[in-house]
């Protein structure tokens, strides 16, 4: 309660007015009020007009009185309350009385008088910003989300001490059988399960990774890294190959079905057909179908039906003279390819992953395993 | 170490008749206190000891009396007020939960309110829903009184002793089936006090921590010496005082047990006990858990009048050993 | 700051007492008045019960106890207090949340307490100071004390159970109590004729075997006179009497309200009933004050406000760090 709405005067300059007459009446949220002259006096001014809204303390009326007053001296910073309150009454001279104290009188709600609360303002840091490896071992679930630096799997039932226990010796509870009623992992599945070596090599593989340094790009959660391809091969043998690698980690591909973007510029700009299922037919087919439809797409011509359905997506640079680049994640989308050469015309492929989905340790199997397909 | 078996009505009694011994301003007043003996002959022959003036027969008003005691106690007294039943505190609560727990604090410390109230509780006599219940929550969740519910006599006589002693308002709830059983331990002679606030290891194991309140700590003990006999070993814990409560206890068995069960006699939604697992669970030793935390409390409905519903209505000694064997069984 | 000196007996059995008479109900006035103004600059917290035209009350009934008689107050308790000897300055500092008020900022206007004038506290329940009082004189009684409880409660205490039940006991143990009952007309807006079905409250004292008298609330000689024969009869051991002193608030409930449930008349009507003035004549008449003497006394009242005022504004504000530490009285070793 800070204000009080004014309803109506009951009085007039000039009134002589009798201590406890009505002077005016307010209207708060708490309360409608009437209120009432502190002494005898004449009405000299009225201040505000019905409907307006006053703040507590301030002047609705002044009146005129030679009944004394009572002058409280509030010293410092009570004290511009006064100034625009009760100035001190002179010795004979009728003495100015403002009302406005009395006004909003039956609600005012001071600061309640405590030490004050400072409220420092607080930096959210971004969930992944300082992206801890995560170590996500051939999981069953798709989309493991890295949120904090420990295995939290909030999904899966534990009672408080295995978690514990799980976080401590470095176990992802998703791993462990539960025996506990609801399916739930009691402390003693966790204390008796073995870590699983691909999980011990996966973590070693993570740390050597970071280790080496990984480039962060765009301050997001994705990174790149690269692998020089010596092997020679075309769009239609990269799309197979890369498509066959995706659909080996349907954890990662997310999607029903493998779509492999492949950017083709043209003097209509870039265009983005979409090959759908490209390892589920045969390179010679494939490679048909990458052929016309590069073309078409370099005169402005993609078919409606292969503008969607990208899962991934692959860049060319090889025309470029660049040897990677680091793109930023089509939507829904979990890892992108360039391709490009180096500074000894060998081939170099990049791989960008979504950290919130993925780990390094992913990305590098990824990488590994499509290189070798190639 | 003396071998007195008492039961608790006698062990309260022994109390009150020491500290009316040891402090002139130590006056008992309430409903049939005097010639009667009290409703549950607590009292006893304490007004033919101690006389009319300080064993005060009351009429049956509550408010006042309870006002009374207070403004007695502001007044440099130290009234030890019975309540007949804990039910019938419900006409005295201005006087209990607005002026007693709050005089010290709200006055600025400028008065104090050395109080204790004392009323029976609890079910299994047949008295149906108003004069049955178990009020721990009505109390505990005022700040500014104390409260004790004693298990035992010997731990009746010291904690009475304590509350006699203390400066602020106490609320001591003795469950009256309690009244006319002799305790497992001992009453010692003398006046020696347990404090306020200071929870109680009944028995110490490694399987399970059981906390309980009141009579379900002699029901919980029965539990723990049968399934002591096949191999489950149980710490229990009487809090004694559950305002303040003293939780380091509690931390520190489940710490070394992982299970938690709680059980009390009154309904389980809002009860006492859930204090004592929110306490848990904000805690440090939350991680120590290796099952949930498993509560006994009574059902959520007013205490019924025949026997077979009364006992349907809250925990029993089975419900108690089965809950206690579930949890170690399918928690490991 | 402390306890102001109490004077006891008669307003007018002499100067000193007229002036003691006069000087405490324009503290009460003035004390009140103060409030409003400092209510209305925003400077007080929470809410108010004014007792304008009720000063003769208190003042009358204070002047036949000592300072170790006890009493119990109401929400509408500021009077009570000030009639008792309270430090202004420390009930101003309460009012404004400081650390140097009565309860330390923790209790406010209603639930000022001063054990140095046997003041057990105001009360925020309607009746919560009834039973307390009766047990304030069970004490007494107990330990041969020789004091006297005297309960302050108006109107609408008198319909709640705590009176009925602490009236009872008084009686019935023939406790060194006074049930003093500022009769205002009014519980907030129910009045007594629509409150009571019956026109004389002090009928009520017949059903519990004890005096009920009425007296003229707005006359502090009457008043005086009235308790000073219920404090002989309590002290003698006689048991309780039930006083309903017939006055008026001027003011609104609480902070104030729109008047709906009284008429302008009737306010007006109180107001020439002014407790003040009309000690004041009689004072003047019966050669116990000048009209000079009078003038000073009310100056000096004014004058103790402000300065109460003055330094209770000046002082530290209440520091919520204790707040944990308050809840119990320490438990001495």
């Amino acid at each position: 309660m800070e204000t009080g709405e004014l309803l109506l005067f009951h009085v007039k300059v000039g009134d002589q007015v009798k201590s406890g007459d009505v002077l005016f009446e307010v209207m708060t949220d708490k309360i409608d009020m009437e209120v009432e002259a502190p002494a005898d006096g004449v009405i000299e001014t009225l201040v505000g007009n019905p409907g307006d809204v006053i703040e507590i303390g301030k002047p609705v009326l002044i009146m005129l009185t030679e009944t004394e007053v009572m002058a409280f001296d509030f010293g410092g910073d009570a004290a511009a309350q006064v100034e625009t309150a009760a100035p001190t009454p002179p010795p004979v001279a009728p003495a100015p009385v403002v009302a406005a104290p009395v006004v909003v009188a039956p609600v005012a709600p001071t600061p309640p008088p405590v030490a004050p609360v400072v409220v420092t303002p607080v930096l959210v840091a971004p969930v992944v910003q300082p992206v801890a490896p995560v170590i996500t071992p051939a999981p069953i679930v798709a989309a493991p989300v890295v949120t904090a630096p420990k295995i939290v799997n909030a999904s899966v039932k534990a009672v408080p001490k295995a978690r514990v226990e799980a976080a401590n010796r470095g176990i992802d509870l998703r791993t462990v059988h539960p025996t506990g009623p609801d399916r739930t992992i009691t402390f003693s599945d966790v204390n008796s399960a073995q870590i699983d070596p691909a999980v011990l090599k996966r973590q070693a593989a993570n740390k050597a990774l970071i280790a080496k340094g990984i480039e962060m790009t765009r301050g997001i959660a994705q990174a790149s890294f690269n692998r020089r391809a010596h092997a020679n091969f075309d769009h239609a043998q990269l799309i197979s190959a890369w498509a066959k690698v995706l659909r080996g980690r349907p954890d990662i591909a997310v999607h029903q079905h493998v779509g492999v973007s492949l950017i083709i510029e043209s003097k209509y700009g870039s265009a983005l057909p979409v090959f759908r299922d490209p390892d589920l037919i045969s390179v010679e087919e494939l490679r048909t179908l990458v052929t016309t439809t590069s073309d078409a797409a370099k005169n402005g011509k993609v078919p409606i039906a292969m503008l969607s359905g990208g899962t991934t997506t692959i860049f060319d640079l090889t025309t470029y003279s660049m040897s990677s680049a680091t793109p930023l994640l089509f939507p829904n989308q979990v890892t992108s390819l360039t391709i490009g050469y180096d500074s000894e015309s060998t081939k170099n492929i990049s791989l960008t992953i979504d950290l919130n989905i993925c780990d390094f340790y992913d990305g590098a199997l990824l990488l590994d395993a499509l290189i070798a397909s190639l | 170490m003396s071998d007195r078996m008492l039961t608790m009505a006698e062990a309260v009694r022994e109390a009150m008749s020491i500290a009316f011994d040891e402090r002139p301003e130590v006056f008992l007043l309430g409903e049939d206190v005097g010639i009667y003996g009290g409703a549950f002959g607590v009292s006893g022959d304490m007004y033919h000891r101690y006389g009319s003036e300080r064993v005060l027969d009351t009429p049956i008003a509550e408010l006042g009396i309870v006002g009374a005691a207070v403004g007695a106690a502001l007044s440099g007294m130290r009234p030890i007020v019975e309540i007949q039943f804990s039910d019938f505190t419900a006409q005295a609560m201005d006087q209990i939960a607005n002026q007693a727990a709050k005089i010290h604090f709200m006055l600025g410390g400028a008065l104090h309110v050395p109080m204790v109230l004392r009323t029976p509780q609890g079910s299994g006599t047949g008295a149906a829903a108003q004069h049955s219940q178990n009020l721990e929550p009505w109390f505990a969740s005022v700040p500014g009184l104390k409260v004790v519910v004693p298990s035992n006599p010997a731990d009746a006589k010291g904690l009475l002793l304590a509350a006699i002693d203390d400066p602020n308002p106490v609320i001591f709830l003795e469950h009256k089936l309690l009244y006319k059983i002799p305790g497992r331990d001992p009453v010692p002679e003398g006046s020696e006090r347990i404090p306020l606030g200071v929870a109680k290891v009944v028995r110490e194991g490694k399987d399970l921590t059981i906390v309980a309140t009141g009579i379900m700590v002699n029901k919980s003990y029965e539990v723990c010496e049968k399934l002591a006999a096949e191999g489950i070993s149980v710490t229990l814990i009487d809090p004694r005082t559950i305002s303040p409560l003293d939780m380091q206890p509690v931390y520190e068995s489940v710490e070394k047990t992982g299970r938690l069960m709680v059980v009390q006699e009154g309904p389980a939604h809002a009860g006492f006990i859930n204090e004592v697992i929110a306490q848990m669970a904000g805690s440090s030793s939350f991680g120590s858990l290796i099952a949930p935390i498993k509560r006994l409390a009574g059902m959520n409905i007013p205490i019924p009048y025949a026997p077979q519903l009364e006992k349907a209505a809250v925990p029993q000694i089975e419900d108690i050993e089965a809950a206690a064997r579930e949890i170690v069984k399918n928690w490991r | 700051m402390s306890a102001n000196p109490l004077l006891m007996g008669h307003p007018l059995s002499s100067t000193e007492h007229a002036r003691h008479a006069l000087l405490y109900m324009c503290r009460i006035r003035k004390f009140e008045e103060a409030v409003e103004d400092l209510f209305g600059r925003g400077m007080m917290h929470g809410t108010m019960h004014l007792s304008i035209g009720q000063e003769a009350s208190p003042t009358g009934m204070c002047m036949a106890l000592t300072i170790q008689d006890q009493i119990t107050s109401t929400h509408r308790g500021h009077g009570h207090c000030i009639a008792k000897g309270a430090d202004l300055t420390r009930m101003i500092a309460e009012l404004l949340g400081k650390e140097i008020g009565y309860c330390g900022g923790r209790g406010g206007s209603m639930h000022i307490a001063d054990v140095e004038t046997g003041n057990l506290g105001a009360n925020g329940v309607v009746g919560g100071g009834i039973p307390i009082a009766a047990g304030a004189a069970l004490a007494s009684k107990m330990m041969k004390k020789g004091t006297v409880a005297v309960s302050f409660f108006g109107d609408g205490a008198m319909n709640e159970g705590a009176f009925h039940e602490a009236a009872n006991l008084a009686a019935i143990w023939k406790l060194p109590m006074i049930l003093f009952c500022e009769n205002n007309k009014y519980g907030m807006s129910s009045s007594t004729e629509k409150a009571f079905a019956i026109d004389n409250l002090a009928d009520r004292g017949k059903g519990y075997g004890i005096p009920g008298v009425n007296v003229n609330g707005n006359d502090v000689v009457e008043v005086y006179e009235a308790a000073q024969i219920a404090v002989d009869r309590a002290k003698k051991g006689e048991g309780p009497t039930l006083i309903i002193a017939e006055t008026y608030r001027w003011k609104g409930h609480s902070r104030s309200d729109k008047n709906l449930y009284r008429t302008k008349e009737e306010i007006e009507e109180w107001r020439l009933l002014d407790p003040i003035p009309k000690f004041i004549a009689r004072a003047i008449k019966q050669k116990k004050l000048t009209q000079e003497q009078c003038d000073g006394i009310q100056q000096e009242a004014t004058d103790a406000i402000v300065a109460a005022v003055n330094e209770a504004v000046k002082a530290k504000a209440a520091d919520p760090a204790g707040l944990l530490d308050a809840v119990f009285k320490k438990v001495s070793a």
